[in-house]
């Protein structure tokens, strides 16, 4: 190591720049984690690492960054769904509800109840198609493989429902401010939705026997990347992050939204805050969701239009808004998703802003977490968090 | 649906806009929040927006003292978001905050000059603040005072001190300028361009 030569300027502006381009002392060295690395999600982190533990680590965003609130700028109010759906692709029905909802206040317009019903529904599939997706992440990284390639498979029961329903399999710019775009294809949809509920169902026990329950899992994540209740809240950390510190904060619960009010389901919340809680409470929500799918259905869509009705849909590019301001969010798997629209009377919004949760909890709370951690528990530490870079670049 | 039938949505908004009472506060618990939040700062504006969301308007100068009151009921921030308003010549900060406790959501607004946006950092209350303040200086460039991490952050290095988020930055012409003859598909001559 000694004969590695670099440029004396170079040395320099590197270390103006607080980095070292060579190794610092005999056991002190930096190592770039990401973008390509499969682990991180076309995400960069700057580790300082003492030989196996990181000594300090430097989030590195901005390998997603579309530029997606400047275009949103730029187009009318309809058109902005097959924009924004494309922030957090696991599940992208979230961007699109969060900002239909938004409008919909600006407006004043009363969503029908059938639309509702259906938006309900929606949510609650992208939720349980986000954590077979992200099972799919997190066992790749414990290298339980086999759960991971159990779990895209189930997803894939998701997507072609959405397929039918939506006619795109991964995007699927279905709700729309209003209402929804179409109504759905029928009872044989329906049930082939309940069929799917009833199977993963049983599944989950599979689940838990190769992951959840598992003597690999436990010891990879026991006591990993803890972090105590005020630390969460002062880093305004929510979802299954928060509530597995022990706050039961669920935008579902605390402001609800849809018919989320007239559902029977619990909020988990565990206290240790380690990764193996956050893991947890995650496996406990996967089983409340599917009982409220099950209760959706047994209530059966109301009868009625799934579009609202309004005249001014007629001519949608030149649809305008009253001027004003709505900020609407949802309980995404990763937490609060929320969109703050401000529209000035024009055909196109004047400002879109998206809070994306991974957004407190991916830089700041990561790189804290990150400290003393061994290098093998950055990808751990990284997946539990459930980190989605796209919240942060946007 | 009958075309010439009016729609019912906008008739509400202009009856809304033609009466002008006094702001009271209701006797709910937005309403109790805002009272008490007020009481203890007085120079602050603050109204109840509907169930669950209510909002300040705060001078600049003030701003720091007033999030510091409002943080022992809202404990978290959930972002800071930045409304560039080109024809004021002003931006509007939205400090948005969630109580866990009570349930609410509040907006706190305060406005500053855009050739000389400065606003102290709030980095000391609710730590988080620092990456959305980051943030809103690399796509605004408005400047924290006291935060230490202020530079390129999501942005490429040449495209930092740029505010490509400002109103009045011309994203297209951008293109071009980098770009150049790669990007033959703009026309300057056409208006309303929608890519």
């Amino acid at each position: 190591m000694a004969n590695l030569e670099v440029p004396r300027e170079l040395r320099e502006e590197a270390k103006a720049h607080d980095m070292y381009l060579h190794p610092i002392d005999k056991d002190t060295y930096e190592l770039f984690f990401g973008p390509q690395h499969m682990a991180t999600e076309n995400f960069s982190i700057i580790l300082k690492m003492d030989g196996n533990r990181v000594e300090k680590a430097i989030v590195n965003p901005g390998f997603l960054h579309r530029g997606f609130e400047k275009l949103a700028e730029q187009r009318p109010y309809f058109t902005n769904i097959a924009l924004l759906l494309r922030i957090c692709v696991p599940e992208s029905d979230v961007p699109e509800n969060i900002y239909s909802m938004a409008v919909d206040e600006i407006v004043g317009w009363e969503v029908p109840e059938r639309a509702i019903w259906i938006r309900t529904v929606v949510l609650e599939m992208a939720r349980l198609s986000a954590w077979m997706f992200w099972i799919m992440g997190f066992g790749n990284e414990i290298g339980l493989y086999t759960a991971g390639q159990w779990a895209a498979a189930y997803r894939e029961r998701f997507m072609r429902l959405y397929e039918e329903l939506t006619g795109g399999r991964v995007y699927h710019i279905y709700t729309v401010p209003g209402g929804v775009r179409r109504d759905i294809p029928g009872d044989k949809w329906l049930r082939q939705l309940r069929d799917t509920v009833e199977y993963l169902k049983g599944k989950l026990k599979d689940f838990d026997e190769i992951l959840f329950d598992n003597y690999i899992m436990f010891e990879r994540t026991e006591g990993v990347g803890v972090m105590d209740k005020k630390f969460a809240l002062k880093h305004a950390v929510t979802g299954p992050n928060l509530r597995a510190v022990g706050v039961p904060y669920d935008v579902r619960k605390d402001d609800p939204y849809y018919l989320y009010d007239q559902l029977d389901f619990e909020v988990p919340v565990l206290k240790e805050g380690d990764s193996l809680a956050r893991v947890l409470v995650r496996r406990y929500e996967m089983e409340q969701d599917l009982y409220i799918l099950e209760q959706l259905l047994d209530m059966g869509p109301p009868s009625g239009p799934y579009m609202v009705q309004d005249a001014r849909l007629k001519a949608l590019p030149r649809f305008k808004p009253p001027a004003g301001e709505a900020y609407a969010h949802v309980e995404s798997t990763k937490g609060d998703f929320g969109a703050f629209v401000v529209s000035d009377g024009t055909h196109k919004p004047y400002r879109v802003h998206v809070r994306g949760p991974s957004q407190s909890h991916g830089v700041t709370v990561l790189e804290e977490l990150l400290k003393g951690a061994r290098l093998a528990d950055v990808p751990v530490i990284l997946k539990t968090l459930d980190n989605c870079p796209p919240d942060i670049d946007r | 649906m009958d075309m010439n039938e009016k729609p019912k949505v906008e008739e509400k908004v202009q009856e809304e806009a033609t009466v002008e009472e006094k702001p009271t506060l209701p006797d709910t618990k937005e309403g109790k929040l805002v009272k008490a939040l007020l009481e203890k700062a007085p120079y602050a504006e603050g109204e109840v927006i509907r169930e669950r969301r209510i909002k300040f308007i705060v001078p600049a100068d003030r701003i720091h003292e007033f999030l510091e009151l409002a943080s022992e009921k809202f404990e978290m921030l959930m972002q800071i978001s930045v409304v560039d308003w080109l024809k004021e010549g002003q931006f509007e900060v939205n400090y948005q905050l969630w109580s866990v406790s009570e349930s609410v959501h509040a907006f706190v607004k305060t406005r500053v000059p855009r050739d000389e946006a400065k606003l102290p950092t709030v980095m000391d209350i609710w730590p988080v603040a620092e990456t959305y303040e980051r943030e809103a200086h690399e796509f605004f460039g408005i400047i924290f005072e006291g935060n230490p991490r202020l530079g390129p952050f999501i942005l490429e290095p040449r495209e930092y001190e740029k505010h490509p988020l400002r109103k009045d930055f011309n994203m297209l012409s951008y293109v071009k300028e980098i770009y150049g003859e790669d990007f033959d598909r703009y026309d300057e001559s056409k208006t309303n361009y929608v890519i």
